[in-house]
């Protein structure tokens, strides 16, 4: 049984795209099955000792996790990340998007850099700029809520105020990438439905809800794809702004995976810690795809 | 990979000079082209090690390239540097991680007896794995308390107490006084006060060869209820450093009056005597349960890369730093108390203000000598944390802390009980 030689037309093809799966394979899928099978394996510090001290354990290390309190803990610190986290940053562009659409608005290219320049600042130098904003004793934000006559936080050093409080911070940060993609969004809405409704009678959230929601549809499911992948891998804000703490309370599956893998070396566990969360972001953005699929986005 | 590159560097530049010198037909010989020595230190160490390498350098010829580490990342940094084959041919190491870069081969036996000689012997003793040199002491940083003269007379003492209860009192009377403000400066990340109280009980952490935790014991009870007692009664902050941003401007205007904390606070104290001028501050051991006792120590101690591929600079280079002229240099520098024992000696250390120091390195806490200690002292100090904000009670905690530690250590009891380790 031979097969037939390729035509000159195939061979094409596998010439312009050899590069790019080559790339791919050595970037991509090499490091994820080194990681899953350093993840089936005891790799510790004792290995950087003697590769005698490695052993292969099979689930043994997803199933420690499922025992290590920290690592639920840090699940439900990550969700409550992305729960809380999503809707705030998606509203938050969505929002200034809005706004900055109006026709109304005056100077709209600098009110667009304004907002965007967060995203493009280093994430350490406005984390330290936060941290004074939200000192309890000194900050301008219990400053603000004194005027108001409220009671002042302490943001960064109670369990139940830090999250929220890392969040207003990531938030503020991220929120103008977005805009700007809406912004962009929001300038393919058709004008004339948006004529025709309003001439029916539409109300201002009816118009959003029936002409701008759908047009957007497909860049809301996009951004929202990304910022909870984004949320999912959240690490450097809680790692400048809390180390993890005020009692764990910030320590999330990556900062847990940073702390296990690069700190003390257990890179088997680690790496399991690395699966699981690839697990969970596919398994997420698979139902986020059906959503959009049933919405007739995709 | 690094090696490789790094030598092949230097036959580049070596072929490239010896065809530079041919063409210019020279009659000088070429130069000699081993690069610079390459010398790690963390914080102040590495900021201020580039003043000690002019005499080196004058002395031998060798270049020596420092980097300054930071101190929260140095641990990590050298796992990765030693996995990816890019150590330093010289660095600085705290005695507690010895062993674990002896474990896992990072460090050159120190090859002659002298270097090790002359040593302050609670330093030695820190830096020895199983009676092995695979260090040489540089400097030694016992655990002291700094306090504020101005706000202890005011409540009464003119120095100290030396026991717990008497100790606290004293906080209370300062409180008392000053109620808005805390007295003892001890974050809730910060492990070392925590530890030297449990030194001070004479407890022993780990049990069953160091493979077992051994905290739920009388003693851990005591000095967790102490410890816990200084934060119910808001003496100490519930707080961790990131909230505090400027300890030091939080000491230097009062709003602490003892802080427990190393000799490398005297550069602070030096370098921003503005703030807080030199009559204000004293130094003293830290009370213990029943009068002075052991308190934690951290000595630094300069090791050589396994891998260096200049070993015989890289030992002048140790020798260099850990002479007792260099040491009392940066004794001077950065207020860093030497490990050699003649330093002790001569009058520049023979200074009441140094006294307590000199007093504590006599007695030091001395940690098991584990690979995983470090990771087990933040452990505790988690748990600990969880104690001051009333999320668990203290037997809850000694035995979370007793499971979390025969969880870290299951590797290791596994690698005893096969023999493959001791």
């Amino acid at each position: 049984m031979t097969r037939p030689a390729m035509t000159g037309q195939e061979r094409t093809a596998w010439l312009f795209t050899g590069p790019v799966l080559a790339i791919i394979l050595a970037v991509l899928v090499l490091p994820v099955t080194l990681a899953l099978a350093l993840s089936l394996t005891d790799y510790s510090i004792y290995a950087l000792a003697d590769w005698d001290n490695v052993k292969f354990v099979g689930l043994g290390n997803f199933a420690e996790l499922l025992r290590t309190a920290l690592f639920w803990r840090a699940l439900a610190n990550t969700a409550l990340f992305a729960v809380l986290g999503v809707p705030m940053a998606i509203g938050a562009s969505l929002g200034a998007a809005l706004l900055l659409h109006d026709a109304t608005v005056r100077w709209k290219p600098l009110w667009r850099v304004a907002l965007f320049v967060p995203y493009v600042t280093s994430v350490v130098a406005t984390a330290v700029v936060w941290r004074f904003l939200l000192n309890t004793r000194f900050g301008l934000i219990n400053y603000a809520l004194g005027w108001l006559g409220l009671p002042p936080a302490d943001w960064l050093g109670d369990p139940h105020a830090s999250i929220p409080a890392i969040l207003l911070f990531v938030t503020w940060k991220i929120f103008g990438y977005n805009m700007i993609v809406f912004t962009a969004a929001l300038s393919a809405v058709p004008q004339d439905l948006m004529e025709a409704a309003r001439l029916d009678g539409a109300s201002r959230w009816g118009r959003f809800r029936h002409v701008t929601l759908p047009a957007i549809g497909p860049t809301l499911l996009l951004a929202s794809v990304m910022s909870v992948a984004g949320f999912l891998q959240i690490f450097a804000e809680p790692y400048v702004m809390t180390l993890g703490g005020p009692a764990q309370s910030t320590v999330t599956v990556l900062y847990f995976m940073f702390d296990e893998g690069f700190k003390w070396w257990n890179l088997g566990q680690a790496s399991a810690v690395a699966m699981i969360l690839f697990v969970l972001i596919l398994a997420i953005t698979f139902v986020e795809t059906r959503i959009g699929k049933r919405n007739a986005w995709l | 990979m690094g090696d490789r590159g790094r030598r092949q560097d230097g036959v580049t530049r070596r072929s490239v000079l010896a065809g530079a010198a041919a063409l210019a037909a020279s009659s000088c010989g070429p130069r000699s082209a081993s690069p610079p020595l390459r010398f790690w230190a963390t914080s102040y160490e590495g900021d201020y090690a580039p003043h000690l390498m002019p005499a080196f350098t004058a002395a031998t010829g060798i270049k020596v390239d420092v980097q300054s580490v930071p101190s929260t990342a140095t641990h990590e940094k050298m796992l990765t540097a030693f996995a990816g084959g890019a150590l330093p041919d010289v660095f600085v190491l705290p005695s507690g991680w010895i062993g674990e870069f002896a474990m896992i081969g990072a460090l050159a036996p120190v090859p002659a007896l002298d270097y090790v000689e002359d040593i302050v012997p609670s330093a030695l003793a820190l830096a020895q794995i199983e009676g092995k040199n695979f260090a040489v002491p540089w400097s030694a940083a016992p655990q002291v308390q700094f306090y504020r003269r101005d706000l202890l007379r005011d409540a009464g003492y003119d120095t100290p107490a030396d026991t717990w209860t008497a100790w606290r009192e004293m906080g209370r009377a300062i409180k008392h006084r000053r109620p808005d403000e805390f007295v003892f400066l001890t974050l809730l990340n910060w492990p070392d006060t925590l530890f030297s109280m449990l030194y001070q009980t004479g407890m022993t952490m780990l049990r069953e060869r160091d493979t077992r935790g051994n905290f739920r014991s009388p003693e851990a009870e005591f000095a967790f209820a102490f410890y816990l007692s200084l934060f119910t009664e808001k003496l100490a902050p519930r707080a961790l450093s990131t909230e505090v941003q400027d300890a030091f401007a939080a000491f230097a205007q009062g709003r602490y009056a003892v802080w427990p904390s190393w000799p490398s606070l005297l550069l602070d104290l030096h370098r921003r005597r503005a703030e807080i001028p030199r009559e204000r501050w004293g130094v003293a051991r830290l009370a213990g349960p029943n009068g002075f006792g052991p308190a934690a120590m951290i000595a630094s101690n300069v090791a050589v890369s396994a891998r260096t591929t200049q070993p015989e600079s890289a030992w002048a280079l140790v020798r260099h730093l850990t002479s007792t002229a260099t040491e009392l240099r940066f004794q001077q520098l950065i207020g860093n108390l030497p490990a050699r024992e003649t330093a002790w000696t001569l009058p520049q250390l023979q200074v009441p203000m140094l006294r307590p120091f000199a007093e504590q390195m006599r007695q030091p806490a001395m940690a098991p000598k584990i690979v995983e200690w470090e990771r087990i002292q933040i452990e505790v100090q988690l748990v600990a944390e969880h104690v001051v904000r009333g999320l668990l009670t203290i037997p809850q905690a000694l035995a979370t802390i007793d499971e979390r530690i025969d969880q870290i250590l299951a590797k290791r009891r596994a690698l005893v009980e096969a023999g493959r380790i001791t």
